[in-house]
C-alpha cells in the first residue's frame, strides 16, 4: 500500500504535534526544569521537522507512485486477505478467553488458508493437526497458560 | 583465561546444548533458505523458547541461528533469484547470472565456504576487541553512555540507510514508543491513556515479532504460489574449483572481515548495510569492475565474507556496553534482561563463562557451517518448494502464541498487531523498520543517562563534553552526521585552495 510522500510525510507533522500536545500538562521537575516532558517534546518537534521535509522532497519530485486503488480496494484479493488477517487475530483475541486456545486457534489457522486457496479437507486437517502441536509445545511442555476454554485437555 | 574457555567448553559438550545447536542450526537454515523469512523474525519468534532455557543455552540458540540463516540466505538469491533475507540482496544478481551460465555449484561452493571463513574471522574480531572494549567501558558514566547511545541512533540514520530522512522518521517511532509508560524522573505515566497494561511501556518482544513476522505475513498474503523456476544443483560437486578461486580473492576476503566487522561494531548497521559495503568496496577496487552485476564471482567472495563476519562484531557493543550492533543483538540484550542479566562490562568479570561460551558458540556454528550447508543445498529443492500459503498461516499462529507467553497477556496480542499493521505500512512506503527496533532499545539509554547526568550536574551541559571520553564519543557522533557532507566540503576546500 504504497501512499504519496507528500501525504506521509504530513501524517509525521500531525503525529509530531500530536505528542507534544499529549505532554503539555506534564509536570516539571524542582526549579522549573523539563522533567517527563523534556525527550517526548524534542521527538515531537524532530519528526515534525523530519515530516515536514519528506512531504517538501514528494512535492519536489512529483511522486506519482501512489499505487493504492481507494475505488477497486475491496475487490483485491491481497486486501481482502490482510483484513481476514486482521480481523482474525482480533477475533481471537476476543472469542480465546471463552471458547479455548484449540478451537479458535484451529479455526483462525482454517480461515487463513482457507483464504489461500489451501483446498478445504486438507486445510482443516493442517489447522487442527498444526493447532494440537502448538497447544502441545507451548502449554504442555513450555507451561504457557493458554485458555483452555470449553475443551480441556 | 584458558580456565574460562575450558569451563565454557565443558558447559557447551553437555547433550543439552549439542541438541540445541543442532535444532537452532536447522531452524536458522530453514529460515533463512525460505525467502521472505528473515533471521530477525526468526530470532524474535526464537524468545518464548529462551524461556525455558538457560541463559547460556539462549545465547548458543540465537547464535547458531543467525549464522546459518545468514548463509541459507545465499540459496534461493542464487537459486530463484530472490535474497532469503535481506542480508544476501546485494549479490543475488551475480549470483543468478553465474547459475544461469551453468555455475550455481561454485556460486553456492563459494556461499558456503566465505559465510564460514568470514563468520570465523569475526569471532576472531570479538574475542579480541570485546574484552579490551570492556576494559574501557569500566570507566564509563552517564555521560558516556548518552553519547554512546547517540552514536548508535546517528549510525542509524546516517549510515544504515539510503534515505536518511526516512530512517530518522522511523527512529523517531521507536523512541517515541520507548517514552510510553512511567517516565525516569518523577514516575509519571506518559502516553498510557489510561491502561496499565502501558505503565510498564510498550513490550519490546511482542513489537518485534509484529514488525518481522506480522508485517511479512501481510505483504504474503497478496498470493497463494510463489511459483518460481528452481534451478536443481548437484550438492556433492559444490567445493570442486572453490578452493582456487578463494585462493585467488585472499585479499578480499580479509578486506571484507574486516569491513563487515566494523559495520557490525557500529551500532545500528547490520549484517545487509555491511554486504552493500563490502560489495561497493570490491567493485572500487576490483580488476574488472565492468563485470559487477552481470555474473561476477569476486563481489559474492567479498559481501558473503562480509555479512557473516558483520554478526559477530554486532555482539561486541550489545555485550560490552549493552548497546545493540543490530536488531537481532537487540532481542538479544532482551533476552539477558528477562534472565536477570545486565550486558555490559561487568558481565566479563562476573560471567566470564558467558562471554567465552558466546565466542566458542561463533566458532562451533561457522564450522559446522560446512557440512550443514552442504546438506541445506542437497534439500534446496524441497526446501524452496515449501507451500507458503500453508506457511505463512502457521507462522501467524506461532506469532500469536509467542506474543502472548513473554507475559500471558492479550494486551501483547494487541500490540503485536499494531506493530504489524505498522511495519507493513512503513516498509511499502519505503520506510525502513529496523531502526524502530533501535529507537526501542537506545530510547531509554539515551534519556535516562542524559536525565541523570543532568540532575547530577545539576543542568551543567558542558559535563557532556570536557570529559576525555565524552568528548570523543561526542565528536564521532557529530562526524556521523557531517558524514555525507564531507566529500562536498573537501571538494570547495581543495578547490578554494586550489584558486588561492
Amino acid at each position: 500500500m504504497k501512499i504519496s510522500d507528500t501525504v506521509v510525510g504530513a501524517g509525521f507533522v500531525a503525529a509530531g504535534a500530536l505528542i507534544i500536545a499529549g505532554t503539555l500538562n506534564y509536570p516539571t521537575l524542582d526549579g522549573g526544569h523539563p522533567g517527563p516532558s523534556l525527550f517526548p517534546r524534542i521527538l515531537g518537534g524532530m519528526m515534525a521537522v523530519f515530516g515536514g521535509l519528506v512531504s517538501v522532497q514528494g512535492l519536489r519530485v512529483r511522486d506519482a507512485t501512489e499505487d493504492v486503488d481507494w475505488l477497486r480496494l475491496h475487490r483485491s484479493t491481497a486486501f481482502i486477505n490482510a483484513m481476514v488477517v486482521l480481523v482474525g487475530v482480533l477475533a481471537y483475541i476476543l472469542l480465546v478467553e471463552r471458547v479455548g486456545f484449540l478451537l479458535t486457534g484451529a479455526l483462525l489457522l482454517f480461515i487463513v488458508m482457507w483464504r489461500l486457496k489451501v483446498p478445504v479437507v486438507k486445510a482443516v486437517i493442517v489447522a487442527v493437526v498444526f493447532n494440537t502441536i502448538v497447544h502441545f509445545l507451548f502449554a504442555k511442555v513450555m507451561r504457557v497458560p493458554l485458555p483452555m476454554g470449553i475443551l480441556w485437555w | 583465561m584458558i580456565d574460562h574457555i575450558l569451563t565454557a567448553l565443558a558447559m557447551l559438550s553437555s547433550w543439552k546444548l549439542l541438541l540445541t545447536i543442532t535444532i537452532c542450526s536447522i531452524y536458522g537454515l530453514f529460515v533463512g533458505a525460505v525467502p521472505g523469512l528473515t533471521a530477525t523474525m526468526a530470532a524474535a519468534l526464537l524468545v518464548p523458547f529462551t524461556f525455558f532455557m538457560d541463559p547460556l543455552q539462549a545465547l548458543v540458540a540465537i547464535v547458531t541461528m543467525e549464522a546459518m540463516a545468514i548463509f541459507a540466505g545465499d540459496i534461493p538469491a542464487a537459486l530463484v533469484r530472490i535474497p532469503g533475507t535481506p542480508s544476501s540482496a546485494a549479490y543475488t544478481d551475480d549470483s543468478y547470472e553465474l547459475t544461469k551460465q551453468g555455475k550455481a555449484e561454485l556460486v553456492l561452493g563459494v556461499d558456503v565456504m566465505t559465510s564460514a571463513i568470514g563468520g570465523l574471522m569475526g569471532a576472531v574480531v570479538l574475542m579480541t576487541s570485546a574484552p579490551l572494549l570492556a576494559e574501557v567501558a569500566l570507566m564509563f558514566t552517564s555521560f558516556e553512555y548518552f553519547w554512546l547511545a547517540a552514536l548508535g541512533l546517528s549510525a542509524t540514520v546516517m549510515i544504515a540507510s539510503t534515505n536518511p530522512l526516512k530512517a530518522g522518521l522511523a527512529l523517531l517511532v521507536g523512541l517515541f514508543f520507548s517514552t510510553v509508560g512511567l517516565d525516569i524522573t518523577l514516575g509519571y505515566p506518559r502516553f498510557t491513556f489510561g491502561s496499565t497494561e502501558l505503565l510498564n511501556g510498550v513490550d519490546f518482544i511482542p513489537a518485534m515479532i509484529g514488525l518481522f513476522g506480522v508485517s511479512e505475513i501481510l505483504r504474503n498474503m497478496a498470493s497463494s504460489h510463489l511459483q518460481y523456476p528452481i534451478t536443481s544443483v548437484k550438492a556433492e560437486k559444490i567445493f570442486s574449483g572453490v578452493a582456487k578461486t578463494l585462493w585467488k580473492y585472499k585479499a578480499n576476503m580479509v578486506r571484507a572481515s574486516a569491513i563487515g566487522t566494523f559495520i557490525g561494531i557500529l551500532p545500528g548497521a547490520g549484517a545487509d548495510i555491511a554486504a552493500w559495503i563490502a560489495y561497493a568496496a570490491s567493485k572500487r577496487f576490483s580488476k574488472e569492475p565492468e563485470k559487477f552485476g552481470k555474473g561476477a564471482i569476486e563481489p559474492i567472495v567479498d559481501a558473503g565474507t562480509a555479512n557473516n563476519a558483520c554478526l559477530a562484531g554486532d555482539w561486541v557493543p550489545a555485550l560490552v556496553f549493552g548497546i545493540p550492533g543490530d536488531s537481532i543483538t537487540a532481542i538479544v540484550i532482551g533476552v539477558l534482561f528477562m534472565k536477570g542479566l545486565r550486558p555490559g562490562p561487568m558481565i566479563f568479570q562476573q560471567q566470564p563463562e558467558l562471554v567465552y561460551a558466546v565466542y566458542i558458540s561463533f566458532i562451533i556454528a561457522n564450522i559446522l557451517m560446512v557440512p550443514f550447508g552442504y546438506l541445506a543445498i542437497k534439500v534446496s529443492g524441497n526446501l524452496l518448494k515449501v507451500p507458503r500459503n500453508i506457511l505463512m498461516p502457521a507462522i501467524l499462529m506461532f506469532c500469536i502464541v509467542g506474543s502472548f507467553a513473554i507475559n500471558n497477556s492479550f494486551f501483547d496480542i494487541g500490540v503485536m498487531l499494531a506493530m504489524g499493521i505498522l511495519g507493513y505500512f512503513f516498509e511499502n512506503n519505503g520506510i525502513p523498520v529496523a531502526p524502530i527496533v533501535l529507537g526501542m532499545v537506545l530510547g531509554p539509554i539515551v534519556e535516562q543517562n542524559f536525565m541523570i547526568s543532568m540532575i547530577k550536574t545539576q543542568w551543567d551541559l558542558t559535563q557532556f563534553f570536557t570529559r576525555p571520553a565524552a568528548a570523543i564519543l561526542a565528536v564521532l557522533t557529530i562526524l556521523t552526521w557531517l558524514a555525507p557532507f564531507l566529500p562536498a566540503l573537501a571538494r570547495r576546500f581543495r578547490s578554494q585552495t586550489a584558486s588561492a
